[in-house]
This record gives C-alpha cells, structure tokens and sequence, in this order.
C-alpha cells in the first residue's frame, strides 16, 4: 500500500518529533493503565476483605407474609396467617447442597442453624450470635480455625467455640463450663473447646459457634436449617448464583454485593471517578495526535499541493494522514501498555513494614486491550480532522504558498 | 497536427466582497502537438490563471476547454484531478519534489499513487525519464541532495511520466540560476524536438520565450492580436 509507505516516510522524515509524540500517547497511556490497575485493585482488596469471613451467597426461606384467601360465600373472609411460634428453616437442605455440590462456581457450602442465644456464667450473662455448623464445615465461609488462640477448634456433642472479646467479657477460657440459653427458652450446659480471634471487633463480641448436632435441640430445629451459606470461586459472579438457586430451588438468595450495598456504591462511585480521569488523559493524548498532524499537514502543504495538481486523489492525502494515526496510535499504545505493566508490576513488589502491599494494585487488570483498541481507534478519529483538511487543501493555492 | 489543446473563450471573474475582477476575457488559445509555446504577460496580466485553467486546477467563469479531444470543463472534482494524473504534466517554479523519496520515487510518484505502490515497469520508466534529463548518476539520492537545477530537472521527469498530451511550465526556471535556467530550458526544448511532447510555458522572461517556438502574449486577460484585444 504505497499510502503506507508515504505515511512511514513522513513519520520517520524526523525521527525525534516522531518519537515525542509516541512518547506522549504511551504516557498517557501508560497513566490510564496505572488508574485502571489501581481502582481495580482496590475494588479486589476491599472486596476480598469484605468477602473473606463471609458468604458470598446466602440462602434463606422466603419470607412468609399474612394473606387473605379466596372464600367460598361473600359472608366468610378466610386469612392464612404466619405463625409466629414456627421458626422459618429450609426443610430441603440436603437436595439444595446437593445442588450446588453440582455447580463448579460454588467452592463451598455450609449448611447454618442461626440465631440468637445468651451465655450465663455466674452474674454475667451476654449475648451471643449463633452459628451452628458441621463439625467438618467450620472453615467453610471463615477460616475459624486458623483463628483459635486458645484451646482448639473441635465442636464435638456439646462444645462451643466463643469469640475473643466474648470470653474476656464472661471470664472464660477453653475447658471451662458455660450455661447457654436460646431465645426457645432452651438451657443447657456446654464447655468451651475454643476462643478465636477474628480481628473484626463484632464479631469477636458477639459470635459464637456450635455443631449443627449440639444446635438442633437448642434452637428446635431437628431436620432443617436456617440458612444455607455459599462461597465462589469468583465473588463477582455472585448475583448471577443468586439468581440461578432461587430460580432452580425458591429459597431467597442474596448476593453479597446487595448485603454491603455501600460498598458496591463505593466501587462504582470509585470506577466512575476512574473513567473519568481514563476519559481525560485518552482525550489529550487523542488532543496531542490532532495537533501534531494539523502542523505536519500545514508544513507539508507545498508537497500535498504539488501531489494533487499531479493528480493524486484526495482519499489518498487523507489516508496518508489518517495511516500516520494508526501508526502513531498503535505504537504510543503499545509502548505505553508495556511501560504501564512494568509500572504496576514494581509498584505491587513494593510493601509496607507489616507486609502487605504498599499500594492495592493489580497489574493484570490494567484494561490493557482496551486501552489498545482505544488509543488506536482514537489516534485514527483524531487524525481524521487533518487528513480532511490536508484532503481538501487547494493545490493553487498550496503551491503558491 | 493532432490538436492538443483547444480553449475557446474563456472567462474568469473573481469576487472580492462586491468588488468583482476580470482577469480572463475571452481568450482563445490553442496548441497542435509537439508545440512549444511560451504565454508571456507582465504580472497581473492572467497568464498564471490561464495556465491553472488549461492545468485544471481553476474553474473558469465560462469558455470551453479541449484537452486531447476531450472536453474538460465541466468535469467532476474527481474526474478532474484522474484527467491531471493521466494527461497532463506539471512543473511550477518551486520544485516541491518530495523530500523524503528519492529522485527515482518523485519521478515515479504520478503513477505510483492511483496504481498503489511503484512497480518494477514504473520504476524503469522513472529511471529512463532521469538518465534522459540527465540525472542516471542522482537516481537513488534522496531529493534533499540535489541541487535546484537537478531539482527542476527531476521536476521534468516526474511531470513526463505519465506520458501527458500536455505539459503546463510555470515559471520553471524561475527560482534558478542562470547557468542551471539554460539547462533546464535546453532539455525542455530537447524533450519538446525528440518526443514531440507539447508544452505551454508561462514566463514573464523575454530570453525564454525566445527560446520557445511559438509565443502567447496576454494583456489586461487577452490575448495580444485577437479581435477581442483589439476591441
């Protein structure tokens, strides 16, 4: 394509200016990569911290509401009312596990009996949120175990594993005695296998832990559960979970994102602020890729009249131009996607005294494709406006120039 | 003689604000094949506007033109600028060769663009164009290393290659010097005698219309000795 070849002399006609304004796309570029990496690394590290001790996905029996019955006479209204001595369980839990076991975006599956509960010792008595799980299961949505600062994390027939905060406030310890009484009215005497600390300060006050055995008696649930709780393998897909077990079983599903709604309201707000300084700094390159070619046309129009009073077309000075764009374009993109990867990637080796990483960013995720197919198709759009007006010069009037 | 060129009343007026300026009244010019004609005038007198007419670079006001029996002045844009490629040739007074092709690629520039790349029949019928005007030792040099009177003689090979029914001079020896002017001149005449290719070479310079077959004289936009000049 000889329009290529006359693009290529003039971009290499100077050498220096050539490689200054590569030089300019890829920093700007290079800028976008950076900020992409870094919202989304940030949107990854707060997700983790808010999905890491929790479920992605839970699962609860619809909520049951009161309503009036179709009657056989217009003197009788027939009312189905909620009982409220009944607790709400999932009956059908072990078909709904085995559900999911199915589902290769599920990575783990608890099965919960929760509710809420009181610990006597002695004068003291607190309140406690329970959790009953499989013995088998307990690191199933948080990693309990790892957790254990004192005694162990084994549940057994009347064990119960009591968060930080909550064995100090009761003055208890591992292989101690524990009178625990459920909002059934049910007592019971258990010991503590186990103090855990979490490091998040409610729940290290407030959570406890049991087997689902020890829990059935205590909270009058002999077959069901009160919840199913799910882990992904990627949390990002969790509406879409969601979605498909309440459609395949009825139960409610709620996505993590919906229950820390102010958090998802902080990512898009933050991937907002993101696409706008995305926006700004692809503009002034796409700005500095116009400029550069108006000048290189209005000093090359002598030449470009010349070629048209020789009968050159004007498709031909305009892809002439919009070729330099693309050829300008694509290697300030790439120059500048490969930069931006060898920013992020340094940028992640670097880490705080503590350990963790200086700044939460994730060089895979610098939209690196896009940036691409972006500057590229944008570097043509900007050259568009010279390549028409070097199209349209008049050739008297450029030669006479 | 093959007539070459055929323009019958040509008119142009130009508009400044409500101030309208005749510049071409009337003329007719015509040239049979292998003519070499000089069109003089003193400045002003529209010779440049008539030879961007004939070059087709200028709408006239009104008039006909005739170029190789083919009538041009109501042409398309497009169609206009295919005619410049395919039929006529150029050299103004300022080379404006490209400079970041050989002499070689200038030359063959004309028929490398519409055809989309310089093949092996155009790169040897630049080559010939260059050793006939001179220049076998400069064909590989970049433009930027020629002198200006290898220039203007590149400049004649690039307007010869398309081989054009008609070759529209504009001052060519204009930006040279003397010694460079004569040579270019001579191998304009040279070209015109061996290859029977016509040219109209507008100048203002008495010593190269004397060197030119025929002269074309305009003033005040007409041509000296037809009735509308003498009316």
């Amino acid at each position: 394509m000889f329009a290529f070849t006359v693009a290529r002399r003039y971009l290499f006609s100077n050498p220096s200016q050539t490689a200054l304004l590569i030089f300019g796309v890829a920093l700007g570029v290079t800028a976008f990569v950076f900020i992409t990496a870094l919202i989304q690394g940030l949107a990854i590290r707060l997700t983790d911290d808010v999905t890491a001790s929790s479920a992605h996905v839970s699962l609860e029996p619809v909520t049951r509401v009161a309503r009036v019955l179709e009657s056989p006479d217009a003197d009788t209204e027939a009312v189905a009312l909620v009982s409220t001595f009944q607790r709400r369980q999932i009956r059908t839990w072990s078909s709904t596990v085995a559900l999911l076991r199915n589902q290769a975006s599920v990575s783990a599956i608890s099965p919960q009996i929760t509710g809420s509960a009181f610990l006597v010792k002695g004068e003291a008595v607190a309140p406690v949120s329970v959790t009953a799980v499989a013995p088998d299961g307990l690191d199933a949505i948080s990693p309990v175990s790892t957790q254990i600062i004192d005694g162990d994390a084994s549940l057994g027939a009347d064990g119960i594993l009591l968060g930080a905060r909550l064995a100090q406030d009761l003055g208890l310890s591992a292989g101690q005695p524990v009178l625990f009484r459920t909002d059934r009215g049910v007592d019971r005497l258990l010991t503590v296998r186990g103090v855990f600390r979490s490091g998040v300060q409610s729940v290290d006050e407030r959570v406890a832990y049991l087997s689902l055995q020890t829990a059935r008696p205590l909270f009058l649930l002999p077959e069901g559960v009160t919840n199913i709780e799910i882990k992904l393998v990627n949390p990002a897909g969790a509406r879409d979970v969601a979605a498909f077990v309440r459609d395949a079983t009825g139960l409610r599903a709620t996505p993590w994102q919906e229950r820390n709604a102010n958090l998802s309201g902080a990512l898009a707000a933050q991937a907002q602020s993101g696409t706008l300084i995305q926006v700004f700094s692809l503009v002034s390159v796409l700005i500095g890729i116009a400029s550069a070619l108006s000048l290189s046309a209005n000093r090359r129009s002598g030449e470009i009249g010349i070629m048209r009073a020789f009968g050159t077309s004007r498709r031909f000075i305009a892809t002439v131009f919009i070729l330099q764009g693309l050829i300008i374009g694509l290697a300030g993109a790439t120059v500048g996607c490969l930069t931006g990867y060898g920013l992020c990637s340094w940028l992640a080796t670097l880490t705080k005294p503590d350990g963790t990483m200086a700044l939460p960013i994730a060089p895979g995720q610098g939209g690196y494709l896009t940036v691409l197919v972006l500057t590229t198709l944008g570097a043509v759009a900007a050259s568009v406006i010279p390549a028409r007006s070097a199209a349209r010069l008049d050739p008297l009037e450029a030669i006479q120039q | 003689m093959t007539r070459v060129l055929e323009a019958r009343g040509i008119c142009k007026t130009f508009r400044n604000g409500d101030e309208l300026t005749e510049v071409l009244k009337y003329v007719d010019v015509s040239l049979d094949q292998g003519e070499l004609a000089a069109l003089l005038g003193v400045s002003g007198s529209g010779k440049s506007t008539l030879l961007s007419i004939i070059g087709l670079l200028l709408q006239p006001t009104s008039g006909t033109i005739t170029i190789g029996g083919e009538r041009v002045e109501g042409l398309s844009e497009v169609e206009r600028t295919h005619f410049r490629n395919q039929r006529l040739g150029f050299i103004f007074q300022f080379h404006h060769l490209l400079p970041d092709f050989s002499a070689t690629e200038n030359v063959a520039f004309p028929a490398a663009a519409p055809a989309g790349g310089i093949t092996a029949p155009m790169r040897r019928r630049a080559r010939e164009l260059l050793d006939r005007v001179g220049l076998s030792d400069r064909m590989d040099f970049p433009a930027t290393r020629l002198s200006g009177g290898q220039k203007q003689r590149v400049a004649i090979a690039r307007a010869l290659m398309n081989r054009p029914a008609l070759v529209l001079a504009d001052e060519p020896t204009g930006s040279l010097d003397r010694v460079a002017a004569e040579q270019v001149l001579d191998l304009m005449r040279e070209v015109n005698r061996e290859d029977k290719a016509t040219f109209l070479i507008c100048t203002h310079d008495e010593k190269v219309a004397a060197r030119c077959s025929r002269r074309i004289t305009l003033i005040d936009g007409r041509v000296e000795g037809s009735p509308q000049a003498a009316a």
